[in-house]
């Protein structure tokens, strides 16, 4: 079963590869034919590495990286990317260094952390309702930061052997996020208080979160709750991230039966949390 | 006693102060020049009483966008839903009756192709929110939905002090774009209304979850610069139950038994505040839109249908916005 469930997912991913290497969000489903996109692309690629169909995805995503060393979401649209953290993990997956590409990441910062916003809140100015002195990363340059594209940018610079200043911002990282957890144990996409009113998690953004705090001895209702949730969930996305966190946490989740989506995201990221699936290249273990 | 409680501000309000304003000029501003003012109106707006979803929707919309004179035939329409999170014991998102009747309405009218698109601000799995809001239950849903967060994009020039901005091709190939709103207080923007709602064109695959581009450019900004962009609209806002208090999430139902319906969106959402008792003028974006995108005074809205008084139901507003009621 769970081998059939790997490989139609597999199978399925191959059978939609773009010419160019890479994948859309949804094959057959887009405005413009064969139009690939980063986040699709790095998730497949991980899923099938060891697959020839692997090192074309790699070799499509190294012709986007941009001169600062971060990479752009698709061919088309020129602007620097969280999603570098995720072809940070590709690299490192095929033995490539990603040095430009980490150091751009470790150069990348909500401007929370900066003047004005984070003198003004040091001063009492306003509530931010949140550690402005923690830093952690943005979707892109010139925001505030995220819990999803901080949670990647920790599992990519746990797994590329970290510097002294990488392990400052992996810890400063993780702090960030125990930080904006929601009161009931799960994260949402980073704000756990509004105008002082709690928040509630979801479960697509409780499972991305704890993918990147593997190892952390003080998340234990936060596992709870992802396990709790990977059995209720209606979301096959939110069920596939939460399967692979449980998984890296070395917790058995909910059997994951689900029939296979015509979404590349989602058919990646159940691959990669599918007993022999490639759940190897995102292990990291405790923070440095 | 909080710090926030003295000044009235909080991160996300503060945000596009110091993020934007302070950095780069102040919303209605280009380029240090004051946009320009246009002579927009008199713009027919049509309230249709529907005291619940179960009733004929569709003729109550037919009879709304007839008051309004819009013309569809042959046109490729995108109808843009209120699909935000999904909780049973509330009323987020725009009521599916809605959608299939406007979908049927605009089929009969003769539009060439009518889709239906949505790119959540919050929720990434935008299909699994679309099941669980019943959208599913439009006739041929699948083919007819597109998730706007994940199409693929063309870039547009000039967006607010922003070079460029990147935007669903779906959106932007639509000779027509329906705001399909619902009526619901809001904890940034006072009211979110149809064109508040055209946040969930801004794809997330190029600016995330949430869409943290247009809170450093300023919400009510944002709102201006995307109708700008998008201004072939026709907007119905979905007040059979509208949301009060602490919305556009965690607020509660306001049954109202409206749509309001109008092709000038500005006028639109100044009517609906007005239903809902809040000053139009005293809504920032409301301010930046009229002159530049449409008009928000009374003599210059011609009311078709009911009149606001024989619908007005004040919703309740937050503490924080209590000087929003109208007199």
């Amino acid at each position: 079963m769970a081998e059939s469930f790997l490989s139609a997912r597999l199978d399925f991913l191959r059978r939609v590869q773009n010419p160019d290497g890479g994948w859309g969000y949804f094959p057959s489903k887009q405005s413009r034919p064969n139009q690939s996109w980063i986040e699709p692309t790095a998730w497949a690629a991980l899923a099938l590495h060891g697959d020839p169909a692997s090192g074309r995805a790699w070799s499509l995503l190294k012709s986007w990286q941009r001169r600062d060393g971060s990479f752009k979401p698709s061919a088309e649209v020129d602007i620097s990317n969280w999603a570098t953290a995720l072809c940070v993990n590709v690299s490192n997956a095929h033995g490539e260094n990603p040095e430009k590409a980490i150091r751009w990441l470790l150069d990348a910062w909500g401007v929370e952390n900066d003047f004005p916003l984070h003198t003004t809140a040091k001063l009492k100015i306003f509530d931010p309702e949140r550690n402005f002195d923690l830093k952690a990363w943005p979707w892109k340059p010139g925001e505030t930061s995220w819990v999803e594209p901080t949670a990647h940018s920790i599992v990519a610079l746990k797994r590329s052997r970290p510097s002294q200043h990488a392990r400052e911002r992996i810890g400063t990282g993780e702090a960030q996020l125990i930080d904006v957890r929601c009161p009931d144990g799960g994260w949402n996409f980073g704000v756990p208080k509004v105008l002082g009113i709690d928040q509630p998690s979801y479960p697509e953004t409780t499972g991305i979160a704890l993918i990147a705090l593997q190892g952390r001895t003080d998340i234990a209702h936060s596992l709870d709750l992802a396990r709790k949730w990977a059995a209720e969930t209606p979301s096959p996305m939110a069920r596939a991230w939460l399967t692979l966190a449980l998984r890296l946490h070395e917790i058995e989740p909910p059997d994951n039966n689900a029939p296979l989506k015509p979404d590349i995201l989602i058919t990646a990221i159940e691959a990669l949390g599918a007993p022999g699936g490639n759940l190897s290249l995102l292990k990291t273990g405790a923070s440095a | 006693m909080s710090q926030r409680k003295e000044t009235g501000m909080t991160r996300r309000e503060f945000l596009p102060i110091a993020g934007a304003s302070l950095l780069a000029g102040y919303a209605g501003f280009e380029g240090g020049k004051p946009a320009p003012r246009r002579a927009f109106g008199p713009s027919p707006v049509a309230i249709v009483k529907a005291s619940s979803y179960s009733e004929d929707l569709a003729s109550k919309i037919l009879e709304g966008v007839r008051a309004c004179g819009l013309d569809v035939a042959g046109k490729k329409v995108l109808l843009k839903p209120n699909l935000v999170e999904f909780d049973p014991h509330t009323c987020i998102n725009t009521n599916v009756a809605v959608i299939a009747a406007a979908y049927d309405v605009f089929k009969t009218l003769g539009a060439a192709e009518v889709k239906i698109g949505e790119g959540p601000g919050h929720r990434r799995d935008t299909y699994a929110l679309a099941e669980m809001a019943r959208y599913v239950d439009v006739s041929k849903f699948e083919s007819l939905f597109v998730d706007l967060n994940r199409d693929d994009v063309t870039p547009v020039e000039r967006f607010a002090d922003r070079g460029e901005i990147y935007l669903p091709n779906t959106a932007l190939r639509a000779d027509l774009i329906v705001s399909l709103a619902k009526m619901k207080t809001h904890h940034w923007a006072g009211a979110t209304l149809s064109m508040k709602n055209f946040f969930g064109l801004v794809p997330g695959s190029v600016y995330g979850w949430p869409k943290n581009e247009l809170h450093q450019v300023g919400i009510p900004r944002s709102i201006v610069e995307l109708n700008r962009i998008f201004h072939r609209s026709f907007a119905i806002v979905d007040g059979i139950v509208g949301m009060e208090g602490n919305g556009p999430i965690q607020g509660t139902p306001k049954p109202v038994g409206v749509l309001v319906m109008g092709s000038d969106l500005p006028a639109v959402d100044a009517t609906c505040c007005r239903i809902m008792g809040i000053d139009p003028q005293k809504i920032e974006y409301l301010n930046l839109a009229t002159g530049q995108l449409g008009v928000t005074e009374i003599p210059r809205i011609h009311q078709r249908g009911e009149s606001i008084k024989s619908v007005r139901a004040d919703f309740q507003l937050m503490k924080q916005y209590s000087n929003l009621r109208l007199v």
